[in-house]
């Protein structure tokens, strides 16, 4: 009862259907599951898993906006870019929280993470080369990430769904600064146009990617649409997203590295060519441009720091009294 | 008002804009570099507030000469050489670690609050405006710089021992931050700012005694090291890459 | 030493004087001052705090009304024996959307005393889940702390998406380009 989480998963409660019906039928009344409540431990696992990789999203994607803090063209961009990487840190933070409400530590998590044990959304494995890149990246992966976590807010678990609230509150400035510089470079000189234009032929796929594989290649789907953790297909979001953004970007006069993008009159959507899944799996295994770098950055600044975790820790527990 | 003060506050405005530009630059490096996750955050908060200072003092140097605030304190901050910015050499140092990035946060912090309060019942009253409001944020910066400078002083011995390295270099080039400039005199007559030789000694009545509470020893009579305006390659570093993507791109509205 | 993570504090905000304080979230700090200062960068961000609260994450004694129900016991108090009476705050988060609220302050002499005392008192209903805390445990802001700590939020605009006019800005393009195609279609 001490500590506000969730115990550790008892497994002979696994087997009890009566549990489970209960469980399935609050879920189905739109109540929130909230830490001390019983809870499948699948619920459990799955939960920690999507969370933490939320997390170690966030943190990580810090990283390529860490490079344009210093370049930023003008000081207003740069204060904007400077308080978007503030909230992006918050939103790993209220994450981990999350995560920590189902017994997960952040010790364990961010082990995991340095270790390449676990994932991380493949989009921040991709370099920023340039400044138009952080226009592409608040529209697009901004864009893209609301939409997500719009459905997510929705989630059965309360510590989730009250993270994804706040978070959502927040990522609407992302993505809107995003546009206002897509917009700026692209209704700009010749050369902003052209910087723009090779952010835009960079970002969009992997961008598609991120809502993940389609969904007849998504194993985890079925539970996690069962118990309420997601209400939408990776399908759904991912054409919702193109429907979205294709004509905005469109009327601004930028172009997609998509010969087969076209307007389909009959469902009313717009349709993109083929998604080259190799890549996608490719890089999810590692095997992405700034992979390597994004891990060897992070486990840097942890080995660097411990010197200073165990002096604050000296000084609370030699000067702080119990 | 007089054509002496005139440019004597113009001078110490650009100076102290300077000052926060590049600290502020020097901050926002540590963002996803943190020891943990809070710091980040908090970081992050820093450069921010720090920036946000600049371009105020930016906005005030242009009001003082007759241009156009919105747009000169961009062309201040991406069209000038290193050898224009009237910057200290402290806020130009590489991060170094995080002892080093503390003290010389927290040594600024206080330089900055001494300065603030006595700029709060300035003369003139835009800057007396624009330093009360400032002063609001630095009060928050120096209970957290100077909550970490305590901690790490008293926390283990390899903290310990970083931090006296780190305020033994950082120590005299502080003491730069009280060198006046040249015309400082006839605005401290005037009351618009203080005399520096007066917010010297309130900053040494502040750190010595939080410093040496902190297990640390602080420095005797030290010189100052170097001058105002007397740069280190470092500023042309930072500039290099503050001002990549202006010098790749002239003349661009961003 | 091993290295830590920090123990965990939880949050908790008042946005307006007169409101409850509620559940933000938890930060990691070494000690109670710096798990304020963190709390503050982590979670003050835009204006909408007057008052901070934090405390040790394991001083919370916390149950769910699905727990309650399985386990009536919790409400039956072991005798005091010496234990003094402390101020203990309560908590409720009532229904599926609310958010831990700060409910009352009861003097007892264990949290569990509380608990049922709190069960027995208050009148809400619909409470999921209930939090119980020493008073002692909580460092909190002072309301000197207001101007330093939490107003400065109102003066950064640039955190509001209103201040970006995207929309605005995307209408007059797509306007400006139909008049072009009208233009040159006639």
């Amino acid at each position: 009862m001490y500590g506000a989480t969730v115990d550790p998963i008892d497994l002979t409660q696994q087997d009890d259907p009566q549990k489970l019906a209960e469980f399935e039928a609050r879920i189905a009344r739109g109540e929130k599951i909230e830490p001390g409540d019983w809870m499948p431990g699948e619920y459990q696992r799955q939960l920690i898993r999507m969370i933490s990789q939320h997390a170690h999203s966030e943190i990580v994607g810090m990283l390529p906006e860490g490079t344009y803090l210093t370049k930023a063209p003008s000081l207003r961009r740069k204060l904007i870019l400077l308080a978007k990487v503030q909230d992006e840190g918050g939103h790993g933070q209220y994450l981990y929280h999350a995560a920590e409400t189902l017994g997960a530590t952040r010790e364990e998590m961010i082990d995991a993470l340095l270790e390449g044990k676990a994932k991380y959304s493949n989009i921040f494995n991709y370099p920023a080369l340039s400044w138009a890149d952080m226009g592409a990246i608040g529209w697009l992966v901004d864009g893209a990430a609301i939409l997500n976590q719009t459905m997510l807010a929705k989630c059965s678990y309360g510590p989730y769904s009250r993270a994804m609230l706040r978070i959502c509150a927040e990522e609407n400035f992302h993505m809107r600064q995003g546009q206002d510089i897509v917009i700026t470079l692209a209704t700009g000189t010749a050369e902003q146009k052209e910087m723009m234009q090779d952010a835009l032929n960079r970002w969009w796929w992997p961008t598609l990617m991120m809502f993940g594989p389609h969904d007849t290649d998504s194993p985890n789907s079925g539970v996690l649409i069962k118990w309420g953790i997601k209400t939408k297909t990776n399908d759904e979001l991912r054409q919702q997203f193109i429907d979205q953004v294709v004509p905005e970007l469109l009327a601004i006069g930028l172009t997609f590295p998509d010969p087969d993008l076209h307007y389909d009159e009959a469902s009313g959507h717009w349709i993109t060519g083929p998604i080259d899944w190799d890549e996608f799996w490719r890089v999810v295994k590692g095997d992405g441009p700034m992979n390597k770098e994004r891990l060897a950055a992070r486990r840097k600044a942890h080995e660097d720091g411990l010197w200073v975790r165990e002096a604050m820790a000296a000084y609370a527990k030699n000067y702080e009294a119990a | 008002m007089r054509a002496d003060l005139h440019e004597a506050l113009s001078a110490r405005l650009l100076a102290m804009a300077d000052d926060e530009l590049i600290l502020g630059h020097r901050d926002s490096e540590w963002c996803g570099h943190a020891p943990i996750l809070e710091e980040d955050i908090a970081f992050a908060n820093l450069a921010l507030d720090e920036l946000g200072h600049a371009i105020i003092w930016y906005q005030l140097y242009a009001e003082l000469i007759g241009r156009d605030p919105e747009t000169l304190p961009d062309e201040l901050a991406y069209q000038r050489p290193a050898a224009d910015f009237q910057n200290v050499r402290i806020v130009e140092l590489p991060k170094g670690d995080w002892a080093f990035t503390l003290v010389r946060q927290y040594l600024f912090d206080v330089y900055e609050a001494v300065m603030l309060e006595k700029m709060a019942e300035s003369q003139y009253d835009l800057l007396a405006g624009a330093a009360a409001k400032i002063r609001k944020e630095e009060i928050y910066h120096q209970r957290h710089t100077s909550a970490w400078v305590r901690r790490l002083g008293l926390g283990t011995e390899e903290s310990h021992q970083r931090m006296q390295i780190a305020l033994d270099s950082l120590w005299p080039e502080a003491l730069s931050l009280f060198q006046p400039l040249p015309n400082d005199e006839v605005l401290a007559e005037a009351w618009i700012v203080p005399r520096l030789a007066d917010a010297q000694a309130a900053w040494e009545g502040q750190v010595r005694p939080w410093l040496t509470d902190a297990g640390l020893t602080v420095p005797g009579d030290v010189h100052a090291a170097g001058k105002r305006g007397q740069h280190s390659k470092h500023l042309a570093q930072i500039l290099d890459d503050l001002q990549e993507v202006t010098r790749l791109f002239p003349d661009n509205q961003w | 030493m091993t290295d830590t993570q920090w123990p965990r504090y939880v949050v908790l905000y008042q946005d307006r004087e007169g409101n409850p304080h509620r559940y933000a979230g938890s930060v990691h700090a070494p000690d109670p001052e710096m798990a304020l200062l963190n709390a503050r960068d982590v979670f003050v961000r835009r204006p909408e705090c007057v008052s901070l609260w934090v405390v040790p994450v394991d001083r919370i004694f916390a149950v769910t009304a699905e727990q309650l129900e399985e386990h009536p016991d919790l409400l039956a108090v072991l005798p005091e024996g010496s234990v003094q009476a402390a101020a203990y705050y309560v908590f409720q988060k009532i229904g599926a959307r609310g958010l831990h609220s700060f409910a009352a302050e009861i003097e007892a002499h264990s949290s569990q005393e509380v608990l049922k005392l709190a069960v027995e008192k208050l009148p809400a209903k619909n409470i999921m889940v209930w939090w119980v805390f020493p008073a002692a445990e909580v460092h909190k802001s002072t309301p000197e702390d207001i101007q330093a700590m939490f107003a400065i939020a109102e003066t950064k605009l640039y955190r509001d998406q209103g201040q970006y006019h995207t929309v605005a800005a995307l209408r007059r393009i797509k306007e400006q380009k139909d008049k072009e195609h009208a233009n040159n279609a006639g």
